[in-house]
């Protein structure tokens, strides 16, 4: 059966009543951003997963390829959007095959929102969409609900706020292809050093016009780690070897059987 | 016995009966009943508030804005609130949160300016800006530990004995800290990005000019109010420079601001309408 | 195919109204830790304030020496933290008006602390304390306590956001926890011995340095009291602010 199975809910509904709360996905903070430029578009993403307060992953990517000439940048449940996004690239990819033209971003956009609406919710994927096809350059963002909305720029994720101060502070129309990318790291930058949900290093995918698009992954990488003061290497045999046990691995003799094949006529 | 592991040790209901709530008027942890008969209730929520205030130390002096709105929860109830205050002869606070509370600490200042300043009873010492604000700390975190709080964020800008500016934060909870930038509320998320720019590190500000810092207020309170729905482009800007008395701006205006991406934006998805 | 019970989970009350009431506490962050050493004792912590998602400022000190050569933090709320701090700095100061000046020893300051918070127990201060400096001998202490006055002295201990992270790591480095002569089959534990000065800094630093790696509570900056008969004397290293 298709779809998420609610057969569970009043039993879990009975069990967080007698306190047994029922496990919380993992949600990320995050910073992603969006920007128009005049000819294409340019996604950018922090790349600090967190689990809680504790960092899950210090590099994760947050740029998903939906098809080659459209990405979108992920906030919000990491499972989620990755999922939702594998999907709708599959299907987008089929459809594309089906209708023999290059997938467009209203498609794409068209088929987050109607699945992510079917979930009301419960799918938490925040999504900035941006890509370039036949009808031009486009960036779009989708709520989890399956809202969706359309600007020269968006942010979204918990540093939502202060990449948003950036791009409200310097955007200016028909930007090039330089000025959009420096601007997007830039409010990446600042979710970063400011949203303790964001951290480690800025990845950036430019979509152009005519162009293939252009992943550059750790695009800036402002939080390398100093190196250690102690050497932390212990001598062997520091950790007890407690018990030992061993198997005796014979090779066991292939005996040639039959005759040989024939192999020269 | 219990074995509910959250619970696990503690006398089991079906044994020995529910807990007697009345035994040394323990909380009735959510006995509708009792809680109608609740005997006092402190302030709760905030009802008629003020939005973020804004505030950065320059090279000789603290720049403070905040904008002359008073919301009742969305609604536009007030347009002309002054939100900073003077204390004394070279201290300015600036107030966010409940308004009723805010005219509270307001009250509660000019009875400390006049006992220590008209009074002046230490030999000439003045009232100063860290006075100020120990002052305000004590005050908000003894009213947090009666549970019943003024709901306030408080920015104290002013200067040192030593003549160095001084700006520091406290809030309803005690909460204090001091940075060459401070924004409340909202600001806090949109502004503070944009002000740490200009200061990196606390003492960062001695390289900024009034000018820049004038600028980068300016700049953050046109941003609040693109992006803050409880804000308005009315606001009132005071500066401290060391020796003179606060200048205060007030009815200042947000101006260049940007409207014109609108006419390019068609619907909430595909263009067509 | 599973048959889907019927509940009305749309239309759902629930039994307890919504609670909006007013929360004296928040979480600061931040960690501190507290290391003993032959002579001397160390007390560190990071310099960020924050509360939810957000920095409040990269430098607040968090460590305090509060006079008598005994250094002392209260870390996790920090409006609570300041007044025990406060409180325990006013008594100092009647103590020495009351009794000509007199010194006081760090097992009594210790047991003086467990009063203040214990005298709070049903409105604790929402705080892990650790106090630092040398007892009567001369030797390094480290006393820890939780919220309601519990105390402890010790060798080292963590305290705070990053806490679980840290501690593991003392165990094994401090007091040799899981470590084995090599060749005596886990028979022999490896030797305990006092840590110098030096090597106790290089501890500190890694396990910030790590701590901040992992825990998004952690960072901007480390600050380390470090108290020898001579006084007390910090030192400060800055750390990453991401």
């Amino acid at each position: 059966m298709p779809g998420l199975s609610f057969d569970n809910y009043q039993r879990n509904q009975f069990l967080a009543a007698k306190g047994f709360g029922t496990p919380r996905a993992t949600s990320t903070g995050t910073t992603i951003v969006g920007c128009k430029f005049a000819g294409g578009v340019v996604i950018a993403a922090d790349t600090r997963a967190t689990a809680g307060s504790i960092v899950a992953d210090k590099n994760c990517e947050k740029l998903h390829r939906l098809a080659p000439q459209i990405w979108c940048a992920g906030a919000g449940t990491a499972a989620d959007t990755e999922m939702v996004t594998q999907l709708i690239a599959s299907n987008l990819e089929l459809h594309s095959l089906s209708q023999n033209r290059k997938p467009r971003v209203i498609t794409a956009l068209t088929m987050l929102k109607q699945h992510l609406f079917k979930y009301q919710g419960h799918l938490g994927a925040y999504l900035i969409v941006a890509g370039v096809d036949p009808t031009g350059a486009h960036l779009m963002s989708v709520q989890a609900h399956g809202s969706t909305d359309i600007g020269h720029y968006q942010s979204l994720g918990s540093g939502s706020l202060a990449a948003m101060a950036v791009l409200e502070t310097h955007w200016k129309p028909n930007m090039t292809k330089e000025e959009a990318v420096q601007l997007c790291a830039q409010a990446i930058e600042l979710g970063i050093w400011n949203d303790l949900g964001s951290g480690s290093n800025v990845d950036v995918c430019v979509m152009e016009v005519g162009k293939d698009a252009e992943l550059y992954r750790n695009y800036k990488t402002p939080n390398v780690r100093e190196s250690k003061t102690r050497s932390y290497k212990f001598p062997r045999g520091t950790t007890a070897v407690l018990k030992e046990r061993s198997w005796q691995v014979v090779d066991e003799q292939v005996v040639a059987t039959g005759e040989p094949m024939e192999v020269d006529a | 016995m219990n074995h509910d592991p959250y619970v696990w040790g503690r006398p089991d209901d079906a044994v020995y009966g529910a807990y007697n709530h009345a035994i040394a008027n323990a909380s009735s942890h959510g006995n509708v009943q009792e809680e109608t008969s609740f005997p006092k209730m402190n302030s709760q929520q905030p009802i008629i508030t003020g939005t973020s205030v804004n505030s950065i130390k320059f090279k000789d002096g603290v720049i403070v804005a905040a904008d002359n709105m008073g919301s009742y929860g969305s609604l536009l109830r007030f347009n002309n609130i002054e939100r900073i205050f003077k204390v004394g002869k070279e201290t300015v606070v600036g107030v966010s949160g409940d308004i009723s509370d805010f005219q509270q600490i307001q009250r509660l200042l000019d009875e400390l300016e006049i006992t220590e300043e008209i009074y002046d009873n230490d030999g000439g010492h003045n009232l100063r800006a860290p006075n100020v604000h120990e002052y305000l700390t004590r005050v908000l975190y003894n009213r947090r530990s009666k549970m019943d709080p003024l709901w306030n964020a408080v920015v104290v800008a002013g200067f040192n004995d030593d003549k160095t500016p001084f700006l520091r934060y406290v809030d309803l909870l005690g909460v204090t800290y001091g940075l060459s930038a401070i924004c409340t509320g909202f600001g806090a998320h949109l502004a503070i990005p944009l002000l740490r720019q200009l200061v990196p590190d606390d003492k960062d500000y001695q390289n900024v000019t009034e000018e820049q810092a004038r600028e980068a207020i300016i700049n953050c309170m046109k941003v609040l109010f693109y992006r803050d729905a409880r804000s308005s482009d009315k606001f009132t800007l005071v500066t401290l420079k060391q020796g003179q008395p606060p200048k205060f701006e007030k009815d200042l205006r947000c101006e260049n601001q940007n409207w014109r991406f609108a006419k390019d934006l068609v619907g909430y998805g595909s263009t067509q309408l | 195919m599973n048959a889907t019970v019927a509940s009305e989970y749309s239309a759902e009350r629930h039994s307890v109204p919504i609670e909006h009431r007013f929360n004296p506490y928040s979480d600061n962050g931040g960690t501190v830790l507290g290391i003993a050493g032959e002579d001397f004792a160390v007390l560190a912590g990071d310099t960020r304030q924050v509360v939810g998602y957000s920095i409040n400022t990269r430098y607040e000190p968090r460590v305090f020496d509060v006079g008598d050569n005994i250094v002392m933090t209260a870390n996790g709320f920090d409006a609570d933290g300041a007044a025990l701090i406060d409180r325990f700095r006013n008594s100092l100061k009647w103590y020495k008006f009351d009794h000509n000046g007199k010194r006081l020893s760090i097992l009594s300051a210790a047991r003086y602390i467990q009063h203040l918070l214990y005298g709070k127990r049903f409105f604790p201060y929402y705080v892990s304390t650790l106090i630092a400096g040398l007892d009567d001998e001369g030797r390094g202490a480290v006393y820890s306590y939780d919220p309601v006055g519990s105390y402890e002295r010790e060798q080292c201990r963590a305290g705070g956001a990053a806490a679980s992270l840290i501690m593991p790591f003392l165990d094994n480095q401090v007091n040799f926890k899981n470590q084995y002569v090599p060749g005596s089959d886990g028979k022999k534990k490896k030797e305990l011995r006092y840590l110098s000065l030096e090597e106790v800094i290089q501890l500190v630093r890694d396990a910030f340095t790590s701590a901040t790696e992992r825990h998004i509570y952690v960072g901007d900056g480390l600050e380390i009291l470090i108290v020898t008969k001579e006084g007390v004397r910090t030192e400060y290293f800055p750390l990453k602010r991401d």
